[in-house]
């Protein structure tokens, strides 16, 4: 992998707030053309990082985002990032037709016809002001401005927290049909891990300001085999020493991690039957114990 | 900085202000003109008795006791004098600005939207000029086009009025030549009207983009209770320092110095003048007003106020709002 299709990288990235140390001493690399989830609990230091890596804090260590350094290059850096920070973060007055002249008028990146062509498929009319808007319209109004522009990077932190199925169904779809390819790379954080899975093509765990677990999704689902147990193997299934163990239906289903404990395929599948598991299971199981 | 940029950010502080910048002065002017139109007719068919007073003036008299002399005074008064009538629109544009300065780096921290604002590639110092821009040059200039308009309407009123009782001075007034300086002569005001409201701006700026909450408090109490702090350890324990100074260089250039015209209260001899003149001359008031580049108060509170405008482009860069 040359060092040109290096989106973000991270070395030794810290930042603390006052005493507390939000993120610890983080390194990590994405490529170019990925989707990655960052998932973590609250307050693991998720949304620090991201901001770290849009120039919005200032804090220690390495990183680069498109071979700049966010704090000293941030205005250049901007013309090819583009990010939803939150939920419903455009300002109530702002008209829909005054959002996109605006953005047409600051942004190079910005395809005004695309940014028209997907609103027509909305219920959003030019003279309609965000405060009488829904939150999953304003989502939609943010989402249509940022589509538009041909950012290589595109960072969304929690973009469709309060929406509602339908919305959030839509969001990711309309993301990776109209939006998404190779040159692209999208960052993406939310607590509905099972809604994106399916579109990840890398999963970045973050625990206590800590990288916990980083690998892409064939990787995850070759190391990782969840088993369903039938009650005469629960005791030599145990022994194998399962990350995770839950009832279903009077069924153990156990997580197995492929790189501890000497667990092999072969021993895996003698249980039972095994599939990949989800990744709200694996969060699950690798983050028990944070809020206790 | 790229201009095409910079249009479309005093575009946008248009469209969120609206409502102070244009529509503010506009219903003041209309107000005032149906006012003005309202007493003229009532003057007129009053008859006899009517004088019309404007801006404290006699402007019409009964036809008959109007000598020519007095008409042509009356008529130089009033060319020289008419745009009196747009002061009170400037002196709501100063509430405007203050508050605007106050608010326009702090609503979009509170509604988050600074977030929405940074994601495009537009600079924190872009962004805060265009602020300034907009309180300092488009904000006047709207409410000085405001006011121009409406002083010729009163001007039109009048006339008629003063025709209606048989005076007429519309071609004296029209042919005036100062009547059709008198808006460029405030206009040339503008340049050191901005520069003194600078440390007002700065440190309204400053401080919205720095309170967590309540700015208004922080920046009206802060100056006042330092300075009344100071004032009390003076008179306590007798130490004699000059605290009428603090009160007019720390609150009043921080806090009152988009007031226009305020630089008068700061050279007395100034103050005088204008007090003495029996009628409004703009020329004098002008080179007056150009008479502050050579005072430091000028340029040091210019330099204040920068000095706070860019501590407000990096409380903007790297504040973390959470």
């Amino acid at each position: 992998m040359n060092a040109a299709s290096i989106v973000v990288k991270a070395s030794g990235l810290t930042k603390r707030y006052g005493k507390s140390v939000a993120v610890d001493n983080i390194s990590f690399e994405i490529p170019a053309g990925r989707i990655i989830g960052l998932i973590g609990p609250n307050g693991s230091g998720k949304t620090t990082t991201l901001k770290a890596m849009l120039g919005l804090v200032p804090f220690e260590g390495e990183l680069r985002v498109l071979g700049l350094d966010p704090r000293t290059q941030r205005d250049e850096l901007m013309e090819n990032v583009s990010f939803i920070a939150d939920v419903a973060v455009l300002p109530r007055w702002l008209r829909v037709r005054e959002a996109v002249d605006f953005v047409a008028g600051v942004h190079p990146k910005f395809d005004r016809a695309k940014a028209e062509r997907y609103l027509k498929n909305t219920k959003l009319t030019p003279k309609m002001k965000v405060k009488e808007m829904s939150k999953g319209m304003i989502v939609q109004l943010h989402l249509a401005l940022v589509m538009a522009i041909d950012a290589k990077l595109l960072v969304l932190d929690e973009p469709t927290l309060g929406l509602d199925i339908l919305y959030r169904k839509q969001f990711y779809q309309n993301l990776l049909e109209d939006y998404f390819d190779e040159q692209k790379t999208i960052i993406v954080t939310t607590h509905q891990v099972e809604e994106i899975e399916h579109i990840l093509s890398d999963l970045m765990f973050i625990r206590d300001g800590r990288i916990t677990l980083s690998a892409t999704m064939d990787e995850i689902g070759e190391r990782f085999t969840e088993v369903m147990v039938p009650a005469d193997k629960v005791e030599a299934a145990r022994a194998m020493k399962p990350i995770d163990e839950r009832q279903v239906f009077g069924k153990s289903v156990m997580l197995f991690d492929g790189t501890v404990n000497g667990v092999t395929r072969e021993k895996i599948e003698a249980l039972g039957e095994t599939r990949s598991p989800g990744i709200a299971d694996l969060f699950v199981a690798t983050m028990k114990g944070t809020y206790a | 900085m790229n201009t095409k940029k910079f249009g479309w950010l005093l575009r946008r502080e248009f469209w969120e202000h609206k409502g102070g910048f244009f529509w503010t002065p506009m219903v003041v002017s209309v107000i005032m003109a149906i006012i003005t139109a309202g007493s003229v007719a009532i003057g007129v068919t009053k008859g006899s008795e009517a004088n019309i007073r404007i801006n404290g003036q006699v402007v019409t008299k009964l036809a008959d006791q109007f000598s020519g002399e007095e008409k042509a005074a009356a008529v130089a008064q009033f060319a020289n004098g008419y745009m009196a009538s747009a002061v009170p629109l400037l002196f709501v544009l100063s509430f405007t600005i203050f508050f605007y300065c106050l608010n326009a780096l702090y609503d979009e921290r509170k509604d988050r939207s600074v977030l929405f604002w940074k994601s495009l590639p537009v600079t924190d110092g872009a962004t805060v000029l265009s602020k300034i821009a907009m309180a300092l040059g488009l904000a006047p200039l709207m409410a000085l086009l405001f006011g121009t308009i409406l002083a010729l309407l009163i001007v039109v009123f009048i006339s008629l009025g003063a025709a209606a009782m048989g005076v007429n001075i519309f071609g004296g007034v029209l042919s005036s030549a100062a009547l059709y300086l008198a808006p460029l002569q405030i206009a040339a005001m503008l340049p050191i009207y901005a520069l003194w409201a600078l440390p007002t701006v700065g440190w309204l700026l400053m401080v919205g983009a720095w309170a967590r909450s309540k700015p208004l408090l922080w920046a009206v109490g802060t100056p006042l209770l330092a300075v009344g702090l100071i004032a009390w350890f003076n008179k306590m324990l007798a130490f004699g320092w000059d605290i009428d100074w603090l009160w007019k260089y720390i609150v009043g250039r921080g806090l009152l110095s988009v007031t226009p015209g305020s630089w008068l209260a700061y050279s007395p001899e100034d103050l005088e003048m204008v007090g003495r003149m029996k009628q409004v001359a703009l020329g004098p008031l002008l080179a007056q007003t150009w008479q502050q580049v050579t005072t430091p108060n000028l340029w040091i509170g210019a330099v204040v106020g920068a000095a706070m405008i860019y501590a407000a482009i990096r409380l903007r860069r790297w504040k973390d709002e959470g």
